[in-house]
């Protein structure tokens, strides 16, 4: 915006012009005449008058449109489809017939400035066609020198061209189309917006561009130094979209942040586009917007600067975040921003509109059964005791919530002593592992304490006392051909194939083996 | 016999057989596996709700109908675990109610000694390897480990299920502090079971008898020979002063 060149300003100012000037040419007026209400403007003679004042706007023109650009760089300068055609000269051509600037404010002041210049609408309203000099000059449009013919470009000549609408409503509709010509970013922001979504619709009551920002008596909002809307403003923005939203505006001015702007002017506080956005207000209603709504708080309540201001944390956020709810949010708002989910946002249980401070005294959460209430929304068995399981955005510390700081000390401890330990335990099992497997490789195979020899000739030589449920497994290799001639002994050959040992259970049970199994048959 | 059949290794070869003894009952070994199935199952299903900020995590819980299911998974090994405990306490108590609990797995004095002569076993300060019976410390540390670590998440976890039911008797606190106990407890209990558990019965050595219910006798002899000497009635200790070293 900033960076714009003045070339293309005063291309922009030209060509509106002459594009007004050239369908103003082929115009009719249409409706109603305005000869008595404008005297000099007879209509055999507007081109001469026209004539008349190039000669002395011509040099003015070109003068006005350099001091525009020198001394109102903020004014909006969107290119414009036609910016490649050749800048006109002030003087008009024969061909133009008219310079696209010859047609000044106060000629069309001549007929509109006077109360009373009406248009009958198909619909029988009446519209009125009066536009008040002083509201114009001190808009700010006004104030930089912007001419009617610039926004009303098809009725720079006379006779106008015909214009019919349906109503007035119609009309506004169609005449607010002029803005995008220079506020081409905002118009384009604006057609995401639920108005523009609802006007598409068939709402024609949604909001346009005029019914904020008015058609001619539009005020200058930010600061043309920081860009920042001025205190003034902030005020004004609340009560703009209380023509249309006013049962919130009352519920607003009574919250914590409504109260501070309107009665104590605070430009901290947030007003309804610092939430909802300025030209794409998004339809709050939806999942998606829900789910990133505690991104909006957190614009504020995380700036440390501005919560040192008024003794606020700024771990509300991340508290939020690092429990149940906002984790589930967070997660959601990343993965399925759609989603429907009933896990809460700040304004769940803080208020949409209805924000109070915590602290309030009839309505805050500090306020236990205050707070229950929210719970109930979603938990309706809560009871007195349930609010306390919300930590309050607190940190967990001896004095707040100090059941979930003591945990959390004990886990410090106990999980280093206990895996450490552990550990040392594990490493120091190991290295002697390793040693004594490496020093001395042959020992276990030497020492097989329950390893018994057998010949298939002594089979009765087993060295095991009775009572021992046994199963014997003969020696890999050696056992699959080799016929054994007692009981156990074939069964164990059976088995080997397999080399399972047999289950308990399918052991034959002597009274012995039954003893045995059930001594050491649990804990 | 046919003449296709291998010749038969001579009369006079030796064939070595191997003695197991039982160690485990078939509902020891039943509760073992009801124990890794319902433990897998909740870890498996409660590391991406504790980690939910983590993009692994969200990649699984990406909408809320997911999070229900997994949510759902949990809370259903959660029952089979809490039906698991059920029962092992009440065969306990019937047990101990006909005066038939063996005290194998109840901590004593002399574990406390045992692990002391296995530290100073460990960092070759004495050549003497303590005698162990039936548990040695290790595995009752390991047993009453995860005892406690169960408790601690079938109590937290339901309290996190039921958190109206609860605070209707507790002040709300506990439930961010069960949050945190749940959580960090089953991270400990994960990390304890993959370092501590898996190295002893898969690493140390390969120990398969809570699947098979059976120990080798030379095993038995080598890790428990005092359970070896009271099974057998065989005094163990010449082998272990050969074995331990």
């Amino acid at each position: 915006m900033l960076s714009r060149l003045p070339v293309r300003l005063i291309t922009k100012i030209f060509v509106g012009a002459v594009r007004g000037a050239e369908l103003a040419r082929a115009a009719v007026h249409g409706g109603f005449s305005c000869a008595g209400a404008c005297p000099e403007f007879r209509r055999d003679g507007a081109r001469s008058i026209l004539t008349r004042e190039i000669k002395l706007l011509g040099a003015c023109a070109l003068l006005l449109a350099f001091s525009l650009t020198i001394l109102v760089p903020g004014v909006n300068a969107a290119p414009l489809p036609q910016a490649g055609t050749p800048t006109p000269q002030a003087e008009p051509t024969a061909e133009t017939g008219s310079s696209p600037l010859s047609i000044s404010d106060q000629v069309c002041l001549g007929c509109h400035g006077t109360p009373g210049l009406t248009l009958n609408l198909d619909n029988g309203e009446v519209l009125e066609l009066y536009v008040s000099a002083e509201d114009h000059n001190a808009s700010v449009h006004g104030k930089k020198g912007y001419a009617c013919v610039q926004c009303h470009t098809t009725v720079g000549d006379y006779p106008h061209p015909p214009f019919s609408a349906a109503d007035s409503r119609d009309a506004s509709l169609q005449l607010y189309q002029a803005c995008q010509r220079c506020h081409t970013s905002q118009y384009e922001l604006t057609q995401d917006s639920v108005h523009a979504i609802a006007l598409a619709n068939g709402n024609n009551q949604a909001a346009i561009c005029t019914d904020c920002h008015t058609a001619h008596q539009v005020r200058q909002l930010t600061d043309p130094d920081s860009g920042e809307l001025t205190p003034e403003a902030r005020v004004w923005v609340p009560q703009t979209c209380a023509k249309c939203h006013n049962a919130i505006y009352q519920k607003y001015l009574t919250t914590v942040h409504g109260s501070a702007l309107v009665g104590e002017g605070n430009p901290d506080v947030p007003t309804c586009i610092d939430c909802h956005g300025v030209h794409n207000i998004e339809d709050p209603r939806t999942a998606g917007f829900r789910l990133q709504s505690p991104l909006i708080c957190s614009k504020c309540h995380t700036d440390p600067q501005l919560m040192a201001k008024y003794g606020l944390s700024t771990q509300v956020l991340n508290t939020y975040v690092a429990d149940f709810h906002g984790t589930t949010v967070t997660l959601f708002e990343k993965q399925s921003p759609d989603a429907e989910t009933n896990k809460p946002v700040c304004y769940d249980c803080h208020g949409i509109h209805d924000i109070k401070r915590v602290a309030d005294p009839e309505f805050g959460l500090h306020a236990s059964e205050n707070l229950l209430l929210r719970c109930q929304k979603c938990h309706p068995d809560a009871t007195a005791n349930f609010p306390t399981a919300w930590l309050s955005h607190y940190i967990p510390s001896a004095e707040n919530n100090p059941l979930v700081y003591y945990v959390n000390q004990f886990y410090k401890v106990f999980i280093p002593a206990v895996l450490g330990g552990m550990a040392i335990l594990v490493l120091l099992d190991f290295a002697k592992l390793v040693r004594t497997r490496a020093g001395r490789p042959k020992l276990k195979g030497v020492a097989l304490p329950a390893t018994v020899e057998l010949s298939p000739d002594t089979p009765g030589s087993v060295e095991l006392p009775p009572e021992i449920p046994a199963d014997i497994e003969p020696f890999p290799g050696t056992s699959a051909g080799t016929e054994l001639p007692t009981a156990p002994l074939a069964e164990a050959a059976d088995l080997a194939g397999e080399s399972q040992p047999l289950p308990p259970d399918s052991l034959p049970e002597t009274p012995e083996a039954a003893e045995g199994d059930e001594q050491v048959s649990h804990d | 016999m046919k003449p296709t059949t291998p010749p038969l290794p001579p009369a006079s070869e030796k064939v070595r057989t191997e003695v197991h003894l039982a160690r485990f009952s078939l509902g020891q070994r039943w509760e073992h596996a009801i124990l890794i199935l319902s433990l897998t199952v909740l870890l498996l299903t409660g590391l991406p709700q504790k980690y939910r900020t983590a993009a692994w995590s969200h990649s699984i819980l990406s909408t809320p109908e997911r999070v229900e299911l997994v949510q759902q998974i949990h809370h259903i090994a959660a029952l089979l675990l809490t039906a698991e405990v059920l029962y092992h306490l009440g065969h306990a108590v019937y047990l101990l109610a006909r005066r038939r609990l063996p005290g194998d797995m109840l901590p004593t004095g002399q574990d406390v000694r045992d692990a002391w002569q296995s530290f100073k076993y460990l960092l070759f300060l004495s050549k003497v390897k303590p005698a162990f019976g039936k548990y040695n410390f290790e595995q009752k540390f390991t047993y009453w480990f995860i005892f406690f670590t169960v408790g601690i998440m079938v109590v937290t976890g339901f309290i996190l299920w039921f958190p109206e039911v609860w605070t209707r008797f507790f002040p709300g606190g506990i439930i961010p502090a069960a949050k945190l106990a749940h959580s960090t407890e089953a991270i400990v209990a994960a990390v304890f079971i993959i370092i501590w558990h898996f190295y002893h019965v898969h690493f140390e050595r390969l120990n398969l008898s809570m699947f098979t219910g059976w120990l080798n006798a030379r095993d038995t002899r080598q890790y428990h020979p005092l359970e070896y000497q009271r099974l057998t009635g065989e005094p163990a200790e010449n082998s272990e002063t050969g074995e331990g070293q």
